[in-house]
């Protein structure tokens, strides 16, 4: 029953959902210390015990860095991501339940900005999510988009 | 060498065990492709080994067994059950025999007995025709002792020794890796969580018992770190420990003479790397030697000298360890690689004419591809680079190859440093805080210190430390982050070396603290900014990057090409040093004898001494109506002078010389460099050294004496339009020597020379140089309007004056 089992939370106030066998931990960021020359969207280091997180602000890397300010976003989505750690930040966090339908197609055509990583629909509580996929947020993105 | 052998043994009989699950479901399908496989690695593997190992008994019992499996690869023979009987009942001989070594006992099983089980072997092989052209396995071991009876005998007296001396070996145990890393881990949270007491306490004051107490786990906890890391870290040099014996006895097996240079045997490196990367180093090693370094009278032939040079690398750069091995042996054959390739059925002839020089070289990769001749007992029939580059691929490692016809091979091996530990430096720069590894710091000083001097030219920052130039770069530009309000203290400078390039200086705001460092890997988008080579969690608990030196100093665009030269792999400078050019060897006026590259040399001539025009500073040539500047016109000249025509790709120049003596071929790269006009340094040739000039140094002169060159026509004036001398004769000599000519009213753009007759109107309002020419002879400052030398040089003078 893990197949259907999703985090639901909210970025730019557009309902989510993260299946949950991608997912280590959810935690409360503490301090996040920035790094320099790197694309915006990365929002910096931070401390995990003895790991050190990558911290990725999805709502950034998925408009672009012009999109908001910094971010505020206090909770991360912790993941393990070809060897390396990360914390991805969304800006709330709704739920972890069972999508008892499970992912069904995209229908109607999606925005541009988030068409890159959406992979499919999860309902909940009537309510159709986006299903994103975090390796799709950790991979560099294509093209020289790169300047900080 | 107790070691290595140890280790042999158990890493055969460990493989022995693996492949024992197997032998059964071979014998149900012999056909099977990627057991077969398995099988002929195991062998190559134990005969690679016994190689160096001097286990001559292995040795002929592997190679037999392999050359049956390779027929089997080849689809030259069937594995019928009698061949897959004799090679598993080889398998069972090594075993024991590894068993029996383990246990530092005689072997119990005669050495005659091996023959019969090759006798099987062959017998299966009823018939095949290509197990007869190949060299007997046991021929070069025969040999080997003739050729040293001194090492043999040295080596049987020791012999004796080695039981006793494995019975008092220290006890070892082998762990599984993973717990290892489970340790560090364990040892790393317990570190932090010290750290977080630490803080703790200081904020709440603690009573000096508790400290006291806290002081002693503090220090156990740190010693119990350094052990833990200890085990995982050791010095490259153990990678390095069998080579020199291996090479030795490839050499005397092959009849080659190779100079071994082993460098960067500190580096320290993963355990778990080394024991990765032991089996490709060997195998690349052996390659080298087999089929890249020629023979000696081969080398003769190729005008190297007769000993070849193997030099093997390793150095730390960033999160990796880069291993270099490289020699000056024939390189690797395109033409061959692509012929097997086309014969294997690989590529269509006309993929082949496609594939780059890179694909080309790549084909050395290809399972079944080798450019070997023959097979020798050394390094095989193409097992080798294909398992070389599965093997480093697996532990995440590239392999990369360069090499260049005749001029031999660098095979360069990069592998992550997955868990390490550094000392490092924490400095702070505009509100970040970052790690410097301390081994790439060669100094540290303050910018207010005496020694100092900072300085910026042109842009260019530079840091002059006890006399020595050094560029200078701060960490807050290259980093692209704003600088922190000017703290009350001095800024703090550090001498960076980095494995590539030369040290620079890099300005941080200060160094906080010296730590030791456990370095992971930093993620793909921070390592894309080229800064970082990883990251740290130093004792704070504050997450912290790592920077990479080479990083630096390239985002930085630091000028490196002095020391890219230094860098250069060895095989590459060896060669580039063995290069030579054509020089010409001259004398000149002075007497001096020099060499001038003969690239730069158009033509020698002899020049009437009328045709050089000596001007104020310099002198010119006229050649064909041009005037070309000529350097050492100074003195006397006879009737004709010698001149070498040297040109740039587009200038010319006429360099005046007493005489040419020779072409002789000079070495390209400079033995000694001189900083003296006209003089690049000297070389070297047949054991005499000659000065060899310098073309750049001798345009640059001449391009300051010399008219501005073609870059911009130089545009002269004719303003008596009415005068047809001045129109028809002069105008079309000015053309024909290159200026561009108006006549009449002054043109637009103001000309930069002015020509008048001395009868013609006079001529104002621009502030351009005016000649006047005479009909009758050079006076009042007029020129005489056929010495054409005289006027082309007025006219130069003019042009240069006003430029």
């Amino acid at each position: 029953m893990t197949d259907s089992l999703f985090l639901f939370a909210a970025i730019a106030d557009t309902p989510v959902a993260v299946r949950a066998d991608e997912i280590e931990a959810v935690v409360r960021l503490r301090e996040v210390v920035p790094v320099p020359r790197v694309p915006p969207y990365v929002r910096g280091l931070a401390a995990l015990r003895s790991r050190v997180l990558t911290v990725i602000d999805m709502h950034r890397r998925i408009f672009g860095a012009e999109s908001r300010g910094d971010s505020a976003a206090a909770h991360a989505i912790v993941a393990e991501i070809a060897g390396h750690s990360y914390g991805f930040c969304v800006d709330a966090l709704t739920d972890i339940c069972h999508a008892a339908q499970g992912v069904q197609p995209v229908r109607g055509r999606i925005d541009p900005a988030w068409a890159p990583f959406v992979s499919g629909l999860v309902e909940r509580e009537g309510r159709s999510h986006l299903l994103l996929t975090l390796t799709d947020f950790a991979a560099m993105p294509a093209g020289p988009s790169l300047a900080a | 060498m107790d070691e290595i052998l140890g280790e042999f043994i158990a890493e055969t009989l460990e493989t022995l065990e693996v492949l024992s699950g197997e032998v059964v479901a071979w014998e149900r399908d012999p056909a099977d492709g990627a057991r077969l496989d398995a099988f002929f690695r195991f062998f190559h593997t134990v005969k690679g080994s016994c190689g160096f190992l001097n286990l001559p008994r292995f040795e002929r019992l592997a190679h037999a067994a392999e050359d049956v499996l390779a027929a089997i690869r080849r689809g030259q023979r069937s594995a019928d059950p009698a061949t897959v009987g004799a090679v598993l009942a080889i398998m069972d001989r090594i075993g024991a025999l590894a068993r029996s070594a383990g246990e530092g006992r005689a072997p119990d099983l005669a050495e005659s007995d091996d023959d019969a089980l090759l006798d099987a072997l062959h017998l299966a092989s009823d018939g095949f025709e290509i197990f007869e052209p190949l060299p007997s396995p046991a021929a070069p071991q025969a040999e080997a002792p003739a050729l040293a009876p001194a090492v043999a005998a040295a080596e049987e007296e020791e012999k004796p020794a080695e039981p006793q001396r494995r019975a008092g070996a220290p006890r070892s145990i082998r762990l599984p890796l993973a717990l290892i890393d489970q340790l560090m881990n364990g040892i790393s949270d317990m570190v932090l969580a010290r750290n977080d007491l630490a803080r703790r306490m200081r904020e709440h004051g603690a009573d000096p018992e508790l400290e006291s107490s806290f002081e002693r786990l503090s220090a156990n906890v740190a010693d119990l770190r350094d052990m833990i890391s200890k085990t995982r870290m050791q010095r490259i040099d153990r990678l390095y420990a069998a080579i020199p014996r291996m090479v030795r006895d490839l050499c005397r097996e092959l009849g080659k003479q190779v100079a071994l240079e082993l460098d960067g045997g500190d580096v320290e490196m993963d355990r778990e790397m080394i024991e990765m990367v032991l089996d490709p180093l060997t195998h690349i090693v052996r390659n080298a030697l087999d089929h890249g370094i020629e023979t000696p009278a081969a080398r003769r032939a190729a005008g190297k000298a007769e000993s070849g040079t193997l030099r093997l690398v390793a150095r730390q750069s960033g999160n990796q360890i880069v291993i270099e091995v490289s020699d000056d042996g024939r390189g690797i054959d395109r033409a061959a690689l692509v012929e097997k390739a086309l014969a294997a059925g690989l590529h269509t002839p006309a993929e082949a004419a496609l594939l780059s020089d890179a694909d080309r070289l790549a084909l050395v990769f290809h399972p079944g591809l080798s450019t070997a001749e023959r097979v020798t007992a050394v390094s095989g029939r193409g097992v080798g680079m294909d398992v070389v580059r599965a093997n480093v691929e697996q532990i995440g490692g590239v392999i990369a190859i360069d090499s260049h016809a005749g001029c031999g091979t660098t095979i360069t091996l990069r592998v992550p440093l997955t868990l390490t530990i550094i000392p490092g430096l924490i400095v702070r720069a505009g509100g970040h805080c970052l790690a410097m590894p301390r081994g790439n710091v060669v100094e540290l000083l303050h910018d207010n210190s005496a020694m100092v001097a900072i300085e910026a030219v042109g842009g260019a920052h530079i840091a002059t430390i006890r006399g020595e130039r050094h560029a200078l770069v701060d960490l807050e530009d290259v980093l692209g982050i704003a600088r922190a309000e000017a703290g009350p203290g001095p800024r703090t400078l550090m001498v960076v070396r980095s494995s590539v390039g030369r040290p620079y200086v890099l300005g941080v705001e200060s160094v906080e603290s010296n730590e030791e460092l456990v370095i992971r890997p930093a993620s793909p988008v921070v390592t894309a900014a080229g800064l970082f080579a990883g990251m740290t969690l130093p004792d704070n608990g504050q997450p912290m990057l790592l920077l990479d030196a080479a990083g630096i100093a390239q985002v930085a665009r630091l000028p490196l090409r002095e020391a890219e030269l230094h860098a250069l792999p060895a095989a590459q400078a060896e060669a580039e040093q063995a290069e030579t050019l054509q020089a010409l060897m001259y004398r000149e006026r002075d007497g001096a004898l020099r060499l001038m590259p003969l690239g730069v040399v158009d033509r020698v001539e002899d020049l009437p001494a009328g045709r050089i025009v000596r001007t104020g500073e310099g002198a010119f040539a006229r050649i064909e109506d041009r005037l070309l500047p000529a350097l050492n016109a100074q003195g006397e000249i006879g009737a004709t002078v010698k001149a070498l025509r040297l040109h740039d790709g587009r200038g010319e120049l006429c360099y005046l010389i007493e005489e040419v003596l020779d072409i002789v071929a000079a070495p390209a790269r400079i033995d000694v460099v001189l900083a003296g006009p006209r003089v690049a340094g000297l070389v070297m040739v047949d054991e005499a050294q000659y000065e060899m000039a310098d073309p750049f140094a001798i345009f640059a002169e001449a391009a300051r004496a010399a008219v501005p060159a073609a870059e911009r026509a130089i545009s002269c004036h004719i303003a008596d339009a009415d005068d047809p001398w001045m129109r028809n004769i002069l105008a079309t000599l000015l053309i024909q020597a290159g200026y561009r000519v108006s006549i009449g009213t002054l043109p637009e753009a103001a000309p930069d020379v002015i020509l008048r007759t001395e009868a013609g109107a006079p001529v104002s309002g621009t502030p351009a140089p005016v000649l006047t020419l005479s009909a009758e002879g050079a006076e009042g400052g007029a020129i005489y309007r056929y010495d054409r030398a005289g006027l082309m040089a007025a006219i130069a003078r003019a042009t240069r004056s006003a430029a």
